[in-house]
């Protein structure tokens, strides 16, 4: 009979283990790393906002040039929305943790939302909102194709502002907007000028709805205003 | 099992596998792989006859025997007995130009296969050793000084040799270059812990009384060197290699071509493997049987369901790259912010495999040549080859499930 050396096999064996759990260990390591330089962009942002709407209380109309043109979204917000998109796509990553910064994301936009309509209300600029709900539940055929729209638009107009909701995350600020604006559960939704439309929208569709988007300043071009 | 838990299994036994032929090299690293011929004493060399199976192979069979006719080793104890298996083109006129040298016999008999030619060889001569040279390969004049001296053990019944790319010209033949590499360190490791089952073609040795012993060569599904050799070992004889003897072989040049030579051999062993399925898993022939037999029968597995799974992957994301360009008019960019990196598991995985592969590629080329320096053409193999070998497993899988066949051209 032939032989087998065990001690052979008991080596190679606890070498790939190593291996794995090196690999384990590495992607978790990174993944860690990635969500708090989310939680430290969204301290960043949250003391942006609280920092704006202390300037709005305080210098009221006076500031309207400054508020607008310190809007943080655009410059701050999207991104981290994008890479908690990226982040919901690594299997990896600890599911518990990125609902809590996906919660907190969804207060900052709701925050700065809130504050930007107070901006537009009071400074007369003309409302370039969008707010979108969505669902990755796997009930929402149309959902991919809708934030890819709003994508395009977003990068085409740096000005608009997209809002975009988990519509099945529990967050009370959240559900409470959606019983504000009555949204049903049937995303893809969005919320243009108060009124709410529900399935796929193209960029052309949502051009037509929100007309002011034609005097935002595109990613190319310059001046244009988007006061009244 | 998810779809994730099957990718890790596969990933876990492959690397596992890899590992565990390191770990036998490192520990067997006093198995000296020499490339200095000791000293033999002539006297004491053992008789040999080398058959060469030739079927239409005019344009290379003659180089073949001119490298058989310069081997070292004493004329009296040598014979080259090149059987014409009844081909249609000129190659036993190419043959007959040998006629006069005292060491050839000359043979012709209808077409059968090769392993008819190798047994017409055994029948005709009562040397101890018996071997085998293709009629696309070259030898090195020391090669069988390496060999017939490893059957001074009695215990070894067989001797592969180390088999080289012979002249790699196309990209094809380039990366196949680099897969001998590893070939190299496969046959030679798989030696030391006593699981060879492939005694291939180009210069493999036997004892010519083993042989007949056995019942000589069978047609084995067109693959009569994995067949001898699983039937070697079934029958507890031991397959030596000798890295030190060298043989050149032809490759395919062309993907058509490679694709139908691998079909071939992936589905003989298939189907060997399923003739001689009781050794598979069975500790009763070591190492063979616990790990190598099933090893190499899962990474036949591993290597369709891997591709097949990139495949789709690629064209999902295809897919949504096209959904994405058509829904927000934006076209792709380089992006080189550091937080969207693949990290994952999976990808450290394939990486640290990918190292390991390479790591094996330079010890094949250690023991092959003396430098550990693998062959240029090592990146575009890591990168590309990969994804050619699913195409011939999947076609091999489907075959050997339809037991269809297979033709040698």
């Amino acid at each position: 009979m032939r032989t087998a050396r065990w001690s052979s096999y008991v080596v190679a064996l606890l070498i790939t283990a190593a291996i794995f759990a090196t690999a384990l260990y590495a992607s978790d390591y990174f993944n860690n790393r990635r969500i708090a330089e989310i939680q430290a962009t969204q301290s960043s942002i949250s003391i942006d906002i609280l920092s704006l709407e202390t300037q709005f209380d305080l210098l009221a109309e006076h500031s309207c040039q400054d508020i607008s043109e310190n809007s943080v979204l655009s410059s701050e917000i999207q991104p981290v929305g994008q890479r908690l998109a990226y982040l919901e796509t690594q299997s990896n990553v600890d599911q518990a943790q990125l609902t809590e910064l996906k919660r907190y994301y969804s207060l900052l936009e709701i925050k700065d939302y809130l504050l930007m309509r107070q901006v537009t209300a009071k400074c007369g600029l003309k409302p370039v909102f969008i707010l979108y709900f969505y669902s990755n539940k796997g009930d929402c055929k149309d959902c991919e194709e809708q934030g890819y729209a709003l994508t395009g638009l977003s990068e085409t107009y740096p000005q608009l502002r997209v809002y975009s909701f988990d519509y099945n995350l529990d967050l009370s600020a959240l559900q409470t907007l959606i019983d504000i604006h009555d949204v049903k559960n049937q995303p893809p939704a969005l919320i243009i000028n108060g009124k709410t439309y529900y399935g796929l929208h193209t960029m052309a569709d949502i051009k037509k709805i929100l007309p002011q988007l034609a005097t935002l300043k595109t990613a190319t071009s310059t001046a244009t205003t988007t006061k009244k | 099992m998810s779809m994730t838990g099957v990718t890790y299994a596969f990933l876990f036994i492959s690397l596992y596998f890899e590992v565990f032929l390191l770990v036998a090299f490192l520990e067997r690293r006093f198995v000296r792989v020499s490339r200095q011929r000791t000293p033999v004493d002539e006297a004491t060399l053992p008789t040999v006859a080398v058959v060469v199976p030739c079927f239409n192979e005019e344009i290379t069979v003659a180089g073949t025997v001119r490298s058989l006719l310069a081997l070292r080793y004493p004329e009296e104890k040598i014979e080259f007995i090149l059987v014409d298996d009844g081909s249609t083109d000129g190659t036993l006129s190419t043959l007959e130009q040998f006629r006069n040298d005292s060491r050839v016999r000359i043979f012709t008999k209808e077409n059968g296969g090769k392993h008819t030619a190798m047994n017409l060889g055994l029948e005709n001569t009562n040397a101890e050793l018996i071997g085998c040279l293709d009629a696309d390969s070259v030898v090195e004049p020391d090669a069988l000084l390496h060999i017939a001296p490893v059957f001074e053990n009695r215990l070894i019944s067989a001797v592969t040799p180390c088999i080289f790319v012979k002249e790699p010209e196309t990209i094809l033949q380039h990366l196949q270059n680099v897969e001998y590499r590893l070939s190299i360190f496969n046959r030679f490791i798989l030696a030391v812990i006593g699981s060879v089952f492939i005694t291939p073609g180009p210069f493999s040795f036997f004892r010519a009384k083993v042989v007949r012993e056995l019942g000589g060569w069978r047609f084995a599904h067109s693959t009569e060197d994995m067949e001898m050799a699983l039937r070697m070992q079934h029958e507890g004889h031991l397959i030596a290699n000798a890295p030190s003897a060298i043989v050149h072989t032809s490759t395919p040049r062309t993907l058509p071509a490679l694709f139908r030579q691998r079909v071939r051999w992936t589905y003989g062993w298939l189907r060997n493997a399923v003739d001689y399925r009781h050794m598979v898993g069975n500790r009763k022939y070591g190492n063979l049987g616990l790990l190598v037999l099933p090893s190499a029968l899962i990474s036949i597995a591993a290597g369709i369901y891997f591709f097949s799974r990139i495949a789709f992957s690629s064209l999902i994301s295809l897919r949504d790259e096209i959904i994405r360009i058509q829904f927000s008019g934006l076209y792709p960019h380089a992006s080189f912010d550091l937080f969207y990196f693949n990290t994952s598991t999976m990808l450290f995985l394939v990486l640290v495999s990918v190292g390991l592969i390479l790591a094996l590629i330079s010890a094949g080329s250690f023991i092959g040549t003396g430098s550990r320096r693998p062959p240029l053409s090592t990146p575009l193999f890591l990168l590309f080859y990969s994804f050619l070998v699913p195409l011939w497993l999947g076609a091999a899988v489907v075959r050997a499930v339809f037991k269809t066949g297979v033709s040698w051209r």
